[in-house]
């Protein structure tokens, strides 16, 4: 095999690795402003982009296709490293997407803001983990991938190094990553006892029949708890919201709109086999000497799921401070992807990959219009936002989108998600149809802390109309915004954010078709 | 009259007009001063939706009994071995059937009359581009509802009707009360949404996924099949669940229409304008839930249980609200007791069967309680005081206002030949029909029967208090006079409505309308006083209670019960509407509340409290670990240990037993 047909279909990953080194060289040779940097960042994801999309068979791109078509989907030989799945391959397109969004919007942050080429270096190389995790099909690969990600979005968060807050984020969140990664190791590692290998093609190739039960049962109890910090779920979650909000905004809602999902994916990637491990017939899931795995695992999956999108939910509830809200309201959206993986099937699948996918622009751009609004001086209190969308209609509008979307408001890309994923739920039949109905209650009780924001923007009078100018009454915003917008990159990254709102809230046909292809592939591949 | 039929495929104009008269007069209404903020823009659009509603209706009527059904794919799941065969889709369409026409005509006529009428009432107000725009989205939301073809649109628009009552209940939002009202109108109403959500959704369950009904599931929840609609006698599906999903969509019906026990929010929605307390509760919000039971009953059915519920909900509420209706003093309250009471008439007859004359008594209803409100409307525009006990006098300066009251009240009184008669009669011998259905219906009768008397009692009371006598009680009233033409014109249209619209029951087509909407459901329609003697108890309890009120009220007179009388506490308890909304702010805050900020205490102090407790174990253990890391972040790691501990649990004894008990998937 030549070099080229080797590093071809690696396009995407070279693109990103270029782009970091490149930052990091302009870093040196005294380049330093966000306008140029950033540009750098935006190019580069914004190709990679198009190449991943080209991968997945965009007919009007297919001149920038990488991959050989029979290199996707193909069945696991059991040795590789690494594998193309369409479904990864959508995954490595959010993750994309996200950092595309971000650096969009990070452009329009003041020029001589100190840090430019570290924070934009950081989030093209944490993107370039979260690639690799997209295509791994070895354990230890995927963990070594994830590492990558996060070592690279732990100095994000504290890249400032001037905000006591943010370092103690990046610390807390350095202690707390480097603690789960031992965990999921310590569980590869057990699995490596079990099965004698860590591809993961290999493992389901092995299937129920092989494995001893408590090395099995150990190692992947340690991979859902050490993974489990990555998705931020509950009772894993405490470390996320103090980061969160803590982390400079636009980091947010990196975290939250992708480096986040590549815990969801993981869940994905490692427990798809295992959960297709079923015995039939009921008795003890233990009896003759193979363990019906999947629906143990099924079952501490579901009850994960409800935990997280429960406490997330009422935890949300009660926060005053927009930013912690919406990190609430993140973890409870985690709860909804892991359905997905708890149900298991090429629909479930394909939900709770919408809802990814919707998770980009509902929330990440969320944080996106957050960091701008903080910008022109408004508080972090929900109330601060008083009056918000009667002063600038544009934007309260916009944050009324995102946030009517992830309440899951028909007519837009949440009501897509939500329904596809909890139809794929019932569909499953069983205990799946009590995951449904969490979700459906959950979404209903979400509706009132979203809701309240809403009011608040439109319903309620601006503060600082109420009080003198100036005046620190009320800790609330300034008199006046400032005049001008959030700037032509935070615009344009919120506009997109918008627009696929709407746009695949009304026709989700395209996208969700895709999607369904691809979830099947992956379950009849991984099966 | 093939040539006029060719309409009922563009019914979707008419919602799509009013989302036009919404996004123009949003965005341009502030520019428009003077147009009335776009006003006369949305009058104009109403109008036009009008015009159509009328031609969709007249057409349906002329051949009456065709389903007309347009539709789109949305987005499709695909077919799954097993479990689905069919696979499953959303779509989004039209159908225009009997009921749809009956109700989008009573919708444009009434939301036209109001978009009118508001023209001079709200003239005063501010944000009036705001309110043209609110009203017209509320106009657009209900129409589509009223011809949604599947029961998912229906939903979308039954969420977007709730939004936009909360911004209208709530338009005088700066009024801390107004803001409440609205408030709690969305909270209330919202109960019932959810209950909504989970009868489409066991629904689904239920026909999508156990037997015949797959088909149904497959097409996307629509209500008809070509030209036949849906029934669910021909689906099959578990009984027991199908009892429960009737339940829940009773719950949402009783949330949207204010049925007990989720009555509460409808009397505090009068905070918002007169105009739009008579459009919900004509046309729009309160006709939701109603229409909802009616759909239901005839393209899904209903058990012989959820009958009986129904029946129950429907026969008590009429007369519990009506006697809440008899004692207060804020003539929009006074009818807005008689709306939860009528519209109970409406459930009852769903409850018995007979959709199509719970419709029959909307579309009167409609027309007479739009009049009511708006006649109320009149006179708090003239004299600016809701309070029954200043007015007094009124008819003088106030001729056809008084009239047009006056007329109402006889509709609602249901004396004949208004319009209030026929509808509310056919409900009373339809329902006295049924009677061997189950013993329990007898009571709910009974209730029914008695609220007759009540309805014409306070009814009459308030007409009394308002117009007769000599002169305001209080003497300060600015002196009353007439609206101009832009009121009175929607006056006279209703009263003339509120007179004809029962009359109608005597033209042949409109019956075999009533009876094609009934009639594919097999269930044998009620029209006309069937039972004389019956129509004579009720006439008889109507007039007696219009002469009890003119006894204690007429000419003036002011009743005063005296302090030692025994109906004083009853009173008391009537005046506090049964202490209801105490006791629902009392779980709101108790209950509720208390549970979210249980949970926060459990987080923060439960949780934490061990995390501490681990704490100290892992500072023994290295006190120099612990001089390096915050202690925040050791929390964290007592956190991990904790919750490592508690997958496990789950993962190695939890699950297991779990599968045993239930077996694999």
């Amino acid at each position: 095999m030549d070099l080229g047909s080797f590093a071809g279909p690696f396009l995407p990953e070279i693109l990103l690795l270029a782009g970091t080194l490149f930052i990091f060289l302009l870093d040196v040779v005294g380049v330093r402003s966000t306008e140029r940097v950033g540009a750098v960042a935006v190019a580069v994801t914004g190709l990679a982009l198009l190449f991943v999309i080209a991968d997945l068979g965009f007919a009007p791109l297919a001149f920038l296709a990488t991959i050989p078509a029979g290199q996707i989907d193909a069945a696991g030989t059991g040795s590789a490293l690494y594998a193309f799945t369409s479904l990864g391959l959508i995954f490595q397109a959010v993750f994309l997407l996200a950092t595309f969004l971000v650096s969009l919007a990070s452009l329009s942050r003041p020029s001589q803001d100190r840090g430019a080429p570290i924070f934009f270096g950081l989030l093209v190389l944490a993107t370039l983990g979260m690639l690799l995790v997209a295509i791994a099909s070895d354990l230890v690969f995927l963990l070594l991938a994830i590492e990558v990600t996060s070592l690279a979005t732990y100095l994000l968060v504290g890249y400032t190094r001037k905000d006591p807050r943010s370092l103690e984020a990046a610390m807390k969140m350095y202690v707390i990553g480097a603690l789960s990664t031992t965990l999921s190791f310590f569980g590869a590692s057990l699995l490596y006892g079990a099965y004698g290998t860590t591809n993961l093609a290999a493992i389901a190739h092995v299937g129920g029949a092989g494995g001893v039960p408590v090395l099995v049962l150990l190692g992947y109890g340690f991979l859902i708890v050490g993974l489990a910090f990555k998705a931020t779920l509950v009772p894993f979650h405490a470390w996320a919201v103090d980061v969160y909000d803590g982390a400079p905004t636009d980091v947010t809602a990196f975290l939250a709109g992708g480096s986040k999902k590549v815990g969801i994916f993981a869940f994905f990637l490692v427990f798809l086999a295992p959960i297709l491990f079923v015995r039939t017939g009921t008795g003890s899931p233990f009896a003759n000497g193979a363990i019906a795995l999947g629906p143990i695992l099924q079952i501490t999956l579901g009850v994960l799921a409800v935990l997280t999108m429960t406490v997330g939910n009422i935890l949300a509830l009660l926060q005053k401070e927009m930013k912690r809200m919406l990190a609430y309201s993140s973890i409870s959206q985690a709860g909804y992807m892991l359905i997905g993986i708890a149900v298991g099937t090429a629909p479930a699948l394909a939900g709770a990959t919408l809802q990814i996918f919707a998770h980009v622009f509902m929330k990440g751009a969320a944080f996106l219009l957050v960091a701008g609004v903080t910008a022109w001086g408004i508080g972090p209190l929900i109330d601060d936002y008083r009056g918000l969308g009667t002063r600038r209609p544009v934007v309260g509008v916009a944050f009324a989108l995102m946030l009517l979307s992830l309440a899951g408001v028909p007519l837009t890309i949440g009501f897509v998600s939500k329904f596809v994923l909890f139809s794929a739920a019932v569909q499953a039949q069983g205990y799946f149809v009590w995951l449904a109905v969490a979700g459906l209650l959950n979404s209903a009780l979400s509706v009132f802390y979203y809701a309240r924001v809403l009011r608040v923007m439109f319903f309620e009078e601006p503060a600082a109309e109420k009080f003198p100018a100036g005046a620190i009454v009320g800790g609330s915003g300034p008199s006046e915004l400032p005049a001008g917008g959030f700037g032509y990159g935070r615009a344009a990254a919120i506009a997109i954010a918008v627009i696929a709102i709407v746009a695949v809230g009304i026709y989700p046909q395209p996208v969700l078709g895709a999607i369904q292809a691809a979830a099947q592939h992956f379950v009849a591949v991984g099966a | 009259m093939a040539g006029l039929s060719g309409i009922l495929e563009w019914a979707f104009l008419v919602p799509l007009l009013m989302v036009i008269s919404f996004v123009v007069v949003g965005l341009a209404g502030t520019r428009l001063k003077r147009l009335e903020y776009g006003g006369w823009i949305a009058v104009l659009f109403a109008g036009a939706a009008l015009v159509v509603g009328v031609l969709v209706a007249a057409a349906e009527m002329l051949s009456p009994g065709q389903y007309v059904n347009v539709q789109y794919t949305w987005f499709q799941l695909p077919p799954a071995a097993g479990t689905f065969p069919n696979g499953f889709r959303l779509v989004a369409g039209t159908l225009v059937d009997p009921i749809s026409a009956l109700m989008l005509l009573v919708v444009t006529v009434v939301g036209f009359l109001v978009m009118l009428y508001s023209i001079e009432y709200m003239h005063h107000d501010r944000g009036l581009a705001r309110y043209y725009a609110e009203l017209s989205l509320f106009l657009a939301a209900m129409t589509g509802l009223v011809i949604a073809n599947n029961l998912f649109e229906f939903f979308l628009f039954w969420e977007l009707v709730g939004v936009c009552s909360y911004f209208l209940i709530g338009f005088y939002y700066e009024k801390p009360s107004a803001a409440s009202a609205a408030k709690e109108a969305f909270l209330v109403t919202r109960v019932g949404d959810v209950m909504f959500l989970l009868g489409i959704f066991l629904y689904f369950y239920t026909y999508a996924l156990a037997g015949p009904g797959n088909g149904w599931a497959a097409s996307g929840f629509v209500f008809t099949n070509g030209n036949q609609p849906f029934l669910a006698g021909a689906m099959g599906g578990n009984s027991t669940l199908l009892t429960v999903a009737g339940i829940m969509i009773l719950g949402g019906a009783a949330g949207k229409s204010a049925q007990f026990p989720l009555h509460v929010w409808l009397p505090d929605a009068m905070e918002g304008p007169t105009t739009v307390s008579a459009l919900i509760h004509a046309a729009t919000m309160v006709a939701a839930g109603v229409y909802l039971l009616a759909v239901t009953s005839l393209f899904l059915g209903f058990t012989a249980t959820d009958q009986l519920l129904i029946v129950a909900i429907g026969g008590f509420t009429t007369f519990f609200a009506a006697t809440m209706a008899v004692v207060h003093s804020d003539i929009k309250r006074v009818i807005a007791y008689s709306t939860i009471s009528q519209l109970g008439y409406m459930v009852l007859a769903v409850g018995a069967g007979f959709a199509m004359v719970g419709l029959f008594h909307l579309f009167t209803h409609a027309f007479f309680k739009a009049l009511l409100f708006l006649a109320a409307g009149s006179v708090i525009h003239a004299i600016g005081t809701q309070d029954l006990f200043k007015m007094g006098g009124l008819r003088k300066p106030m001729r056809i206002t008084a009239a047009a009251f006056a007329i109402g009240g006889l509709a609602l009184a249901g004396i004949p030949p208004f319009a209030g008669f026929w509808s509310k009669d056919d409900i009373l011998g339809g329902v006295y029909s049924q009677l061997g259905t189950h013993p329990l219906y007898w009571p709910f009768f009974l209730l029914a029967f008695a609220a007759v008397f009540l309805t014409a009692y306070y009814i009459f009371r308030a007409w009394f208090l308002a117009f007769s006598g000599d002169g305001p009680r209080d003497p300060t009233l600015p002196h009353a006079h007439e609206g101009s033409w832009v009121m009175q014109v929607p006056l006279i249209g209703l009263s003339a409505l509120a007179v004809g619209s029962g009359l109608l029951i005597f033209w042949p087509n409109f019956q075999s309308l009533l009876l094609n909407g009934a009639g594919a459901a097999g269930i044998p329609p009620v029209f006309g006083p069937t039972d004389l003697a019956l129509s004579g108890i009720s006439v008889t309890l109507g007039v007696a209670g219009i002469l009890l009120a003119w006894r204690l009220w007429g000419n003036g007179r002011v009743y005063v019960l005296p302090e030692s009388s025994w109906a004083q506490p009853v009173r008391r308890l009537l005046l506090n509407r049964y202490y209801f909304k105490v006791g629902y702010d009392w779980i709101g805050q108790r209950g509720v509340y208390s549970v979210a900020r249980a949970a926060d205490f459990v987080d923060q102090f439960v949780i934490d409290g061990t995390v501490h407790g681990f704490e100290r174990m892992f500072a023994a253990l290295s006190e120099r670990l612990r001089r390096i890391q915050s202690g925040v972040v050791s929390d964290y790691a007592a956190y991990v240990v904790a919750g490592l501990i508690a997958v496990f649990v789950l993962l190695l004894l939890v699950a297991p037993y779990l599968v045993t008990l239930v077996g694999g998937a």
